[in-house]
């Protein structure tokens, strides 16, 4: 072989993101970390508020709107983008995009931050919220309502086949931390693995079935939802929104991380997430289109109102987002395709609050405009997620990042930071020991 | 390697057959579903031509119901604009401006055959009573979540927006005063008869006589709530049309029964779900045994700890 040979495939090399890896060299507090944390306990003091005085003092939800922000943005918008761990998996997994599988602990941590705390805004959206003890009895449920599905499937996805899925990065920190714990580590995980399979296929048919129901809510309303969005496809569209917003969150959120934390981006791997992308996209907008077409409301979106202006903000966004996905598998513009992954990630965002809340007209005099302590208690859950991110990505290895930046880490703890012993990588692991099956039982 | 087009098709029939028959048996047995109207029906009849707006029925309501009086207005009146938090049932004036023909309306709930609220209501806090067919709220099931005002066409049930204990309010049919053998407090201070209580049946003939007796007075000459929204208990005959009285034509097909049709088929008996589940975790075995075989290698060359 060649030497330029050789060259060329060293530097391939040394971009292919080949081990998940924590950020390190970056402060976990910082002035943005405590923003949100501030936001964060405001949030949880005006929820005791909320608690106490009910809905109606800290929101603007009202008879004709029963339904505010809590729960059509940070539960049915929020979701989907947090459907990463449902659609990047089902692509890696079951369609085989063996390179994904690069982005998977994105994917699952990014689902499970964006449940959790719209599960939590959630209970607190509900007035009465003692009563959900009577969703442990199953002869309690309605079985035909959408939104006990969205209820329990939600709370069952979070709590068990998600929260499940995401052990692993946990017990792999375990395992670093001290050479003492890893037998027990390494039986827990024996265990786990065992049940993976029944645990990821449970993972991929909730959230079908939640991410599908939320769509289906909205068709009880009837026409007080807007022709242009009221139609029996809702859940597949729903369902087809929260695929390409949830690859658009965890792929845009990776390459961002990649920018801010200086690592390298691997273009194989974004290069198929954002084909799979786009592919979605046209799928999906080209089920919108005929929909709308067939069931004859196109001749509403040529009026002049708002609803028009909002289908054609979402459908260009969409459109015009995916075409720049597209264009980037040309050019391999990181750029070009960051900014695909935003837009239609927003125009899908719209398009999951319309029918809800743009869209939804209960009588011609209705209004609802969040208050401002509901956008406070939104934006700290918003920031809860983040907050959990950040934490979550600099203390486990849930970044990819290229094989070098594994030996960088360690090379810096071992010879830089040899005082932060919290930090736990290394700890007393013995540096560049074989850290294989195989070397351990030799 | 990503999916072969063979392992596509293999896997879609072996999961889509199963699927496809379970789905064909599900829809047999949908198709055969009606509404059933309850044994001991009662309702509202409500004659918008009788009515002179008197309100005496909004304050026999709140007293047979113990709300408070809504004085919100100009905190001296009992004059709710609309159904709210403590007001059950409510008299409004439909008056056109360009001087034609006005009419009082009464709303309350129309105690429909397959109601919405209902039907979404997640813990079934709205109950449809099988025998009497009265549509009534329990607060121990009730999580608060304001689907039902979400889902009712007639835009009935109100929540209540203040206070640490919300309830959710609408109309009973003064349950508590049938169960003594008493009638609702609306139809029991009607001065006209244009509000008169009984057994559903009994009030479809008597509507009906009356549009035979006087043909040309009522609304395209129909009871509205015989077939409207699947059937309603509360029925309404008005000489202006129902739509400005706020009764929306809604055809004669239940709303949960043109929108759930597809959500009940994919949920019945569970049985698609479990086998879409069973196919899932076939699948994913496959996978995952090659995935973990790539990871071990992938251990071996680098000396780092393989990362599922």
């Amino acid at each position: 072989m060649s030497s330029a040979a050789l060259q060329v495939d060293r530097h391939a090399r040394d971009h292919r993101w080949e081990r998940n890896t924590p950020v390190y060299g970056f402060p976990l507090v910082n002035g943005f970390f405590l923003v949100l944390l501030a936001l964060v306990i405001l949030a949880f003091v005006l929820t005791g508020y909320r608690e106490l005085a009910g809905l109606g003092p800290v929101s603007g939800m009202n008879d004709a709107y029963g339904w505010g922000i809590w729960k059509t943005f940070n539960v049915m918008v929020l979701t989907a983008l947090g459907s990463g761990a449902f659609a990047v998996g089902i692509a890696a997994w079951v369609f085989r995009r063996k390179r994904l599988h690069a982005l998977m602990r994105m994917a699952l941590l990014t689902s499970f931050l964006a449940y959790a705390s719209g599960l939590m805004l959630l209970g607190i959206d509900a007035g009465r919220p003692w009563n959900f003890y009577w969703m442990v009895f199953p002869w309690n449920w309605n079985m035909h309502s959408p939104l006990a599905e969205v209820a329990i499937c939600m709370s069952i996805y979070a709590m068990v086949p998600l929260a499940l899925e995401n052990i692993p990065p946990v017990l792999e920190r375990l395992w670093y931390f001290d050479s003492r714990l890893r037998p027990g580590v390494e039986k827990i995980e024996r265990k786990l693995y065992a049940g993976f399979p029944w645990i990821i296929a449970a993972a991929y048919l909730l959230p079908g079935m939640h991410q599908s129901s939320l769509g289906a809510l909205m068709l009880l309303a009837g026409e007080r939802v807007h022709p242009l969005w009221q139609t029996p496809w809702l859940p597949v569209l729903y369902l087809g929104a929260a695929t390409f917003m949830s690859f658009g969150c965890v792929a845009g959120t990776t390459m961002l991380c990649c920018l801010m934390w200086k690592r390298n981006m691997d273009m194989d791997v974004l290069d198929d997430a954002a084909r799979v992308t786009a592919y979605l996209i046209a799928g999906w907008l080209g089920l919108r289109l005929l929909d709308v077409l067939f069931r004859g409301a196109l001749l509403t979106a040529f009026r002049f109102d708002r609803f028009a202006g909002v289908f054609w903000l979402e459908t260009l966004l969409v459109a015009y987002g995916g075409w720049l996905l597209w264009v980037s598998l040309r050019d391999h513009s990181p750029r070009k395709m960051f900014v695909g992954y935003v837009l239609s990630s927003v125009g899908g965002m719209v398009y999951r609050f319309s029918p809800t809340t743009l869209a939804f007209r209960p009588n011609p005099e209705a209004l609802y405009f969040p208050a401002t302590i509901e956008i406070l208690v939104s934006l700290g859950f918003i920031s809860l997620g983040i907050v959990g991110f950040l934490i979550a990505v600099k203390r486990l290895a849930i970044l990819p990042a290229p094989l070098h930046e594994w030996h960088n880490m360690a090379n810096y703890f071992r010879f830089r930071r040899p005082y932060i012993r919290w930090t736990g990588y290394f700890k007393y692991g013995y540096f560049g020991e074989d850290e294989s099956s195989e070397a351990a039982k030799s | 390697m990503a999916i072969t087009r063979r392992e596509l098709i293999t896997g879609v029939a072996k999961v889509g057959v199963p699927a496809a028959v379970v789905g064909s048996i599900g829809a047999g047995a949908l198709k055969s579903e009606t509404i059933p109207v309850p044994s001991a029906a009662v309702g509202l009849l409500y004659d918008a031509t009788k009515c002179i707006g008197c309100k005496a029925c909004v304050a026999a309501c709140a007293e047979a119901n113990d709300t408070p009086p809504d004085t919100r207005g100009d905190s001296l009146h009992q004059a709710p604009s609309d159904l709210n938090d403590v007001t059950r049932n409510v008299i409004k004036l439909y008056k056109p401006e360009n001087g034609s023909e006005f009419s009082f309306v009464k709303r309350q709930c129309m105690h429909c055959l397959d109601p919405a609220c209902a039907a979404g209501c997640p813990f079934q806090a709205l109950h449809k009573d099988p025998e009497s067919g009265i549509v009534s709220w329990t607060a121990e099931k009730c999580i608060g979540c304001r689907y039902c005002t979400i889902t009712c066409p007639y835009h009935i049930p109100r929540f209540q927006w203040v206070g640490f204990n919300p309830r959710v309010t609408k109309c009973e049919l003064c349950q508590h005063r049938l169960a003594k053998g008493l009638k609702p407090g609306c139809t029991s201070v009607c001065p006209t008869g244009a509000v008169i209580f009984g057994p559903r049946p009994v009030l479809l003939l008597e509507a009906k006589r009356r549009i035979e007796t006087s043909p040309g007075r009522y609304y395209q000459n129909r009871v509205y709530g015989e077939v409207d929204n699947g059937g309603t208990q509360s029925l309404y005959l008005s000489h202006v049309a129902f739509e400005k009285l706020g009764l929306p034509e809604l055809g004669p097909e239940s709303v949960p029964a043109k929108t759930l049709r597809w959500q009940k088929r994919f949920y019945q008996y569970f049985a698609l779900p479990a086998v879409l589940y069973v196919g899932l975790v076939q699948v994913i075995r496959k996978g995952l045994r090659a995935h973990e075989q790539e990871a071990h290698e992938h251990e071996k060359e680098t000396g780092l700890r393989a990362q599922l």
